[in-house]
């Protein structure tokens, strides 16, 4: 298939040496590329069990056949292993540039084995590979680690870094690259820093070859025109997910301290109005017809954002509503390589925990000064830092308050209460990477568009099942969230680009491939029906306020939504995939 | 019976840019029959919900004197 450099460049830290190899093209016709693909050799390389943080583990760049193309939102990077905070699977994407410099340096993937024994970095140019010590850069946060680098090495390399959360293992660390996009959840940055690879700098000067290229450009250009750059796509430009602040509070989903209740008064304080009287400068990354990055900048704060999950994390969800202090959590974050929603979940839980007098980490909601400085206790884990950076699951095997403790297998929840969006319960509890909205996001089905009532468990292991389908391809071919087009589209391209005849069914079923691999992995290292759930406080609390006051997920509800979606995928009541679907894989 | 209307996003091409206006009507009426009323298709995919004095509602409930009606595109992403 064409689109693909035929590549794939393993590169040995223990005894600083590289090779390369073949992709392996039956893999890439059954699992496409991106997540897909990256999971394929993660669950074929990895030794079941594997501590996450060893040298066993591996960490893998994967791009896909449209990587390097201009169709639009086609810049993403996939990035695989094992999560350090769940012991799941672990598949996060990063935008910027990044995947583009990996495939125009002539590779499909980079899979980084073993462990440096000093601290150091990874050039690549083209077929140069080179081991560098990083001493100097070790212990600094991301943006002046990039910062030193883009110096030395030019604004056509791309970097991709850690900071001090990744250096000092902590799960709740990222990845980051063009300063402000982050690999964000599972603990990424933590498996880069069990390796001493503080920086991986890319330049590529080849190019992709597609089967097609005048009728792919044709198709390209009408994608967007019709449907890319589109009224029904423009709020992505112009509020980009802050207009979502306003649209989950009315929609009785915006969670309020520590998802003790929805709603919040103040939300005027920190919607996309306020974030636009603030405006800094636009983005984009690389091949996006949409340019959804926004800079914001308050007094010395500044970063691109905040997104929508920082907002409502560091926000309502900590009871603040100073925009000032939301953006600095955000540009601290990122400077330090920490991902804010689980940073912000761990102290709204740490917030909460200190007011009911469990355990007094010396924190309360509404304390933006302590909000900040928590940051960099945890990032040294200093102190309560210590305890904050564990994540709420740890947290509360600790020290307790288990039904306040907002994850699933150990994944803090993103910003949208499920008792306003019963599926999206269902899909943090399905989750391959434990709590997430990337898998399967049905608030956009039962909120935002009213096209299913919420409350109700009737259809919403298919409802879950249908999104995580078109996601699982879409993060798998590799587009962007904001790719907002059909498996048809989606087949088309891919068609244009590889040479080979892909239809819309052939999507459904590389989708459903992808799911049922990621589960057998998670399978594999023990996850079953008992880690499918969610916190006692969805399923047993009523909210007061807002849209969806009185509502909670009865647990026969939240079961029912269960058993539909594994037999909709055809596993067992316990969520086992059978032996007969795991031969196919 | 006036009501006021907040369209969101691109919708404001519907008050030729405007987002917020006052608007009469002779009855009582539901809000897919107001939505009708400001020219928006009820049914075409590009509605997305309906929010009444800051609460999402469902789009046959019916408006009372001085609601503060908003209406959403279809958004997605987050």
């Amino acid at each position: 298939m064409l689109g693909y450099q035929n590549k794939v460049l393993r590169i040995n830290l223990d005894n600083k040496t590289y090779s390369t190899e073949p992709l392996n093209m039956d893999w890439a016709e059954k699992y496409i590329g991106g997540k897909g693909l990256g999971i394929k050799y993660i669950y074929e390389e990895l030794t079941p069990g594997v501590d996450p943080l060893s040298p066993d583990n591996k960490l893998m760049f994967m791009t896909g056949p449209l990587t390097g193309t201009p169709a639009p939102c086609s810049g993403k990077l996939a990035i695989i292993s094992k999560s350090p905070a769940t012991g799941t699977i672990l598949d996060c994407s990063i935008g910027g540039h990044s995947a583009i410099k990996v495939k125009y340096a002539g590779y499909d993937a980079i899979m980084f084995e073993g462990k440096l024994d000093q601290p150091g970095y990874i050039s690549i140019e083209d077929d140069k590979i080179q081991f560098i010590d990083a001493s100097d850069l070790w212990g600094k946060g991301s943006h002046e680690t990039e910062g030193i680098l883009a110096d030395k090495y030019g604004t056509d390399t791309t970097i991709l870094s850690i900071g001090p959360a990744g250096e000092n293992l902590l799960p709740i660390s990222c990845i980051n690259s063009d300063y402000y996009r982050q690999a964000g959840r599972g603990g990424i940055g933590a498996v880069m820093g069990s390796k001493n690879l503080k920086a991986v700098t890319i330049k590529g000067t080849g190019a992709v070859t597609v089967d097609d290229s005048k009728k792919m450009v044709r198709k390209i250009a009408e994608i967007l025109r019709e449907d890319t750059t589109t009224e029904d796509n423009i709020w992505a430009y112009t509020d980009g997910t802050p207009g979502l602040v306003e649209a989950c509070n009315d929609g009785g989903i915006l969670p309020y301290k520590n998802f003790s209740d929805t709603t919040d008064v103040k939300w005027e304080s920190y919607n996309s109005e306020s974030i636009q009287a603030n405006k800094h400068g636009k983005k984009g990354c690389g091949s996006c017809g949409l340019g959804c990055g926004n800079f914001t900048k308050i007094g010395d704060a500044i970063c691109e954002g905040p997104e929508y999950e920082t907002i409502a994390g560091a926000g309502p969800n900590c009871g603040i509503s100073d925009l000032e202090t939301i953006v600095k959590f955000n540009q601290v974050c990122d400077d330090l390589g920490m991902d804010t929603i689980s940073a912000s979940g761990a102290l709204s839980y740490a917030m909460e925990m200190t007011e009911k007098g469990i355990h007094d980490f010396g924190i309360t909601f509404g304390d933006k000064e302590k909000l900040i400085d928590y940051l960099y206790l945890m990032a040294k884990k200093e102190g309560v830092g210590a305890d904050l950076v564990m994540g709420v699951k740890a947290m509360a095997a600790k020290y307790g308050g288990e039904d306040m403790a907002m994850h699933s297998k150990g994944l803090e929840f993103p910003l949208y209460d499920p008792r306003g969006s019963w599926a999206m319960g269902l899909a943090y509890a399905v989750s391959d990477r434990g709590g997430c909205h990337m898998r399967s996001y049905p608030a956009a089905e039962e909120v935002y568009a009213a096209s299913i009532p919420p409350y109700t468990a009737e259809g919403k292991g298919k409802l879950v099942y249908d999104l995580a389908i078109y996601n699982a391809v879409k993060f798998s071919l590799i587009f962007c969230d904001f790719w907002a087009l059909g498996l048809d589209r989606m087949a088309e391209v891919m068609t244009l680009a590889t040479g080979k005849q892909f239809s819309e069914e052939d999507m459904n079923q590389i989708a459903e491939r992808v799911i049922h691999l990621a589960r057998a992995f998670n399978q594999r290292e023990g996850f079953d029906r008992k880690d499918d759930t969610v916190p006692k406080r969805i399923l047993n609390e009523v909210l007061k306020s807002g849209a969806a006051a009185g509502q909670k997920i009865p647990v026969g509800d939240f079961n029912k939504m269960l058993d539909e979606y594994y037999e909709v995928l055809g596993w067992s009541k316990e969520g086992k995939v059978p032996d007969s679907i795991l031969s196919q894989l | 019976m006036k009501v006021s209307v907040l369209l969101k996003g691109y919708l404001v091409k519907y008050f030729e840019g405007e987002s917020k206006r006052v608007l009469c009507f002779d009855e009582e009426l539901t809000i897919r029959e107001a939505v009708k009323v400001i020219g928006i298709d009820p049914e075409s995919k590009s509605l997305g919900f309906v929010a009444v004095n800051g609460m999402r509602v469902m789009i046959d409930e019916p408006l009372k004197e001085g609601d503060q009606l908003k209406i959403y595109p279809r958004i997605s992403g987050g």
